[in-house]
């Protein structure tokens, strides 16, 4: 079987259309194709590459090999098929039957191939490629035709020895692509709807079926057709799109006037919807003009309806300017925020801003506010240091009678000392500030505003009722008029629940209370929740726009369950630490006998001392 | 009157229907209905030759799709990982010795003419098949058919072989399934409308002749990975030239019986 050894080698390295001898080393003699174009012969063709005129003629042959003769032969005919190529006629091909073949140039092997006649197959073109008329349209411009070919006449058909499968090409004269036509089995097929001015090109090629390869095309047929009617071909319909562009164009136009005058609202407003005008509610600049302020400003309470309320209920209270030293802090929150916010730096700042003189208005609230409120424009508000002028002639404060009454011995001590005072005694949460009524729920923040250097013998207290959007804080006469609630009659206590004792019915405590309360005030706040039946009303301001539930309930916490009367207000003077308030403890009847004398005023020098 | 009338309406509607199954059972291929007599069923014998055509048209077409998959899939990844000098033996011939180099080259296992000879030829090489167009045009009808039955025949087995092998073959696409799949049903089915056929065109003929057993399922079943891949290739190659004699071979016969050769 060394014969087989050897076709094992040549079969695997073989064969193949991508490997055929492209790695020969002696020129490009390599095998290009082996063809049969009709099953029952076949040809091999090669190409010898450059080296042709090298090369002594004879000098490369073909060989070949059958499964059933086993031994290599040569070609048997180098001629007919032309140059470089072998042909075998029908006696040496055998379908079916796996061959080898392989070029040889001076004995070497240069190539070799192994393949199956049935699968070569690759018929010659059609021939007698031809068309006849149909029938025309009756428009005559158009026309079937029927093309029809005959097979390649090697192929034999008619025994069914081969199938062939046909495909048209065809095109019109002065186009470059072609378009194909399905494959066919028949040997004729219909062309419809060919313009009859127009000149066509058709051409047929075949393979057999179940193959890939298609033979070459045949010739190509030119399909004119005579001019039947010279008059037949003038006109040619075209889709009159310049008509239909103008008529559509007018007809929208038509339609168009008629709904724009048309008295269809409906219609009108579907089509044309109209554009909204921008609608801002705003001051007719015409009013400001005239100068006519009251119509302004009955326009700018409607925007601020409490305020005017309130104005309404209380002409008398006074509106007290404060200064603005952090002109950032007017975007800051809300006004309960402002007002009940963090003491520390309004503190500070309120101690800076000393020279009170300033009644700055930075507010962005127009002069336009009726002078007989008093509006000293407290923008967004913290309510600072007051003026004290305004506030010592106009400010009508709450239970100052009334503190007057129960802590007189404390006006008279307060302006004994003069401290710097001061403070909005703001909560928002619970708060180390002194608060918690025992019983009354109303406790007032305390607004203790007095310039240091004005009111060093006067203790201010009033109640803030109401803090505006504008930022104004509204003072409010003694909720007692009101409600009758006596706030002013409550002491507000600072009272942890564990110290309730030492604070009796004094409207101000010691330091040392207040410093006790200010070291307890976390635990206040944890306590803050404790107690909840202090209650809804507000303590620190009484409006309810400004009323925060955290600053009710922890204000209302902070009662102490001793329910000890507590005076309304208590003078805060500040220490100069931010790290608490001290408030003013006078003539009270404390059995801390430490601070028995000190209480009262503290001098700065003393709180420096107690307070860290 | 009335009862007479329905009975001719009735006896109208039964004898409509009666030819009316007539008509429709004239197509019918797997029961033909011959009413020229036994001998002479041409109009349905075209019917059967020309679905018989199809089906071998059909089949070839499948089994060449098959055994192209089959080598550009299965066969090339297999052989990509290994060597071929493990496949081939060492030549003898000194000259091709430098074939040896290109063993190596990936390309091998594409084109269809691999190892076409290397292998073994396939079971159905037994039968005497005419091998080129003289031969098959001396070739009797008769023999021809019983050639076609023989091919058909001998198919049964490996077909259904093939199958139950390629299921369990891993990495195996699912195409070249389905395809094995359709070819084991048309070929049943090719075999039935030959058989017909043959019944037709050769009445009273008997048909005992021996078909070529195939004998390759151990080489499928193999655990030597080369052995059982060439087996695979070279039952695949076998299939599709078998399939391409059959469907000449019908072609042959429907021209010359049908169209007494004028296709």
């Amino acid at each position: 079987m060394d014969l087989w050894q050897l076709l094992l080698t040549l079969a695997v390295a073989g064969s193949s259309d991508a490997f055929s001898g492209s790695e020969d080393s002696s020129g490009n003699l390599k095998f290009t194709k082996c063809r049969s174009p009709e099953l029952e012969t076949f040809s091999c063709h090669w190409t010898d590459g450059a080296n042709h005129s090298l090369q002594s003629p004879g000098s490369v042959q073909m060989f070949y090999i059958r499964r059933d003769i086993q031994e290599w032969k040569e070609c048997p005919d180098y001629v007919s098929a032309g140059e470089n190529s072998c042909y075998f006629n029908s006696s040496y091909t055998s379908v079916w039957t796996p061959y080898c073949i392989k070029l040889t140039s001076n004995g070497g092997i240069v190539d070799h191939k192994c393949f199956s006649v049935e699968d070569i197959v690759q018929p010659d073109p059609p021939v007698g490629l031809n068309w006849t008329l149909l029938n025309i349209s009756l428009t005559e411009i158009h026309a079937d035709i029927l093309v029809k070919w005959e097979p390649p006449p090697n192929t034999d058909v008619k025994m069914g020895w081969i199938i062939l499968e046909y495909e048209l090409h065809y095109k019109e004269l002065n186009e470059t692509q072609w378009k194909m036509m399905d494959p066919l089995l028949v040997t004729s097929v219909p062309m419809y709807s060919l313009r009859l001015d127009k000149e066509y090109e058709v051409r047929v090629r075949t393979r057999q079926r179940n193959t890939e390869k298609y033979g070459k095309f045949s010739e190509v047929l030119l399909i004119t057709f005579p001019q039947m009617n010279p008059s037949a071909c003038e006109e040619d319909f075209q889709f009159p799109w310049f008509l239909i562009i103008i008529f559509g164009i007018l007809g929208l136009t038509v339609t168009l006037f008629l709904l724009i005058f048309s008295k269809q609202q409906r219609i009108k407003m579907l089509i044309l919807p109209p554009v909204p005008v921008p609608k801002i509610k705003g001051i007719d600049p015409d009013l400001l003009k005239e100068g006519k302020l009251e119509e302004v400003n009955t326009i700018l309470a409607i925007h601020d309806n409490y305020k005017h309320e309130f104005y309404n209920d209380d002409s008398w209270v006074e509106f007290i300017e404060l200064d603005i030293d952090d002109p950032d802090e007017k975007t800051e929150g809300s006004d309960t925020d402002r007002l009940l916010s963090n003491d520390h730096e309004k503190s500070l700042s309120i101690f800076g801003a000393k020279d009170d003189d300033s009644g700055r208005t930075s507010c962005y609230e127009p002069d336009i506010l009726e002078t007989d409120f008093h509006v000293s424009d407290m923008c967004d508000g913290t309510s600072e240091v007051a003026q004290p002028q305004r506030l010592k002639g106009e400010a009508d404060i709450l239970c100052l009678d009334q503190k007057n009454q129960n802590n007189s011995s404390s006006n008279d001590a307060a302006p004994a000392s003069q401290q710097p005072s001061v403070i909005l005694v703001e909560e928002n949460k619970p708060r180390p500030l002194p608060i918690g009524g025992t019983e009354s729920t109303h406790q007032a923040v305390h607004t203790q505003l007095s310039n240091p250097s004005s009111l060093a013998n006067i203790d201010f207290y009033a109640q803030v009722s109401d803090i505006t959007p504008a930022g104004n804080v509204v003072l409010s006469p003694g909720q007692k008029n009101k409600t009758g609630n006596p706030q002013c009659d409550t002491h507000p206590e600072v009272v942890t629940p564990s110290q309730a004792n030492f604070i009796v019915d004094s409207a101000y405590f010691c330091e040392v209370d207040a410093k006790k309360y200010i070291a307890l005030a976390p635990d206040v706040e944890a306590e803050s929740h404790i107690e909840p039946s202090f209650n809804q009303e507000d303590i620190y301001i009484t409006t309810e726009s400004l009323t925060t539930t955290a600053g009710r309930s922890g204000t209302a916490e902070h009662v102490p369950s001793s329910e000890i009367p507590v005076p309304d207000y208590t003078s805060i003077h500040i220490v100069q630490s931010p790290q608490g308030l001290v408030l003013n403890a006078t003539a009270l009847p404390l059995p801390d006998k430490e601070f028995l004398s000190s209480c009262g005023y503290v001098s700065t020098d003393q709180l420096n001392k107690i307070m860290p | 009157m009335d009862s007479k009338g329905s009975a001719q309406k009735g006896s109208r509607l039964l004898l409509l229907l009666v030819v009316s199954n007539l008509l429709l059972c004239q197509g019918v291929v797997s029961t033909p209905v011959c009413p020229n007599g036994p001998g002479n069923c041409q109009v349905s014998l075209r019917d059967l030759f020309d679905r018989a055509v199809m089906v071998s048209h059909y089949i070839h077409n499948l089994s060449s799709e098959m055994f192209n998959e089959f080598v550009s899939t299965v066969f090339l990844a297999y052989f990509q990982k290994k060597p071929f000098r493990s496949f081939i033996e060492c030549p003898n011939n000194p000259n091709e010795l430098n074939l040896l180099d290109r063993f190596q080259d990936k390309r091998y296992a594409q084109g269809k003419g691999f190892i076409t000879m290397a292998l073994n030829s396939c079971h159905t090489s037994s039968l005497p098949t005419p091998e080129d167009k003289e031969q098959a045009q001396q070739t009797h009808h008769e023999v021809l058919m019983s050639l076609i039955l023989g091919l058909l025949r001998s198919w049964n087995d490996p077909l259904y072989h093939l199958v139950t092998e390629v299921r369990g073959m891993k990495g195996v696409p699912d195409a070249i399934l389905s395809r094995a799949i359709e070819i084991e049903e048309e070929n049943k089915r090719l075999l039935e409308g030959m058989e017909m056929i043959f019944g037709q065109v050769i009445p009273g003929a008997k048909e005992t002749e021996p078909y070529p057993v195939w004998s390759g399922l151990p080489s499928l079943q193999t655990k030597d990975e080369d052995a059982r891949h060439s087996a695979f290739y070279n039952l695949l190659h076998c299939l599709r030239r078998d399939s391409s004699k059959i469907d000449t071979y019908l072609k042959l016969l429907n021209c010359r019986i049908i169209y007494n050769n004028n296709c």
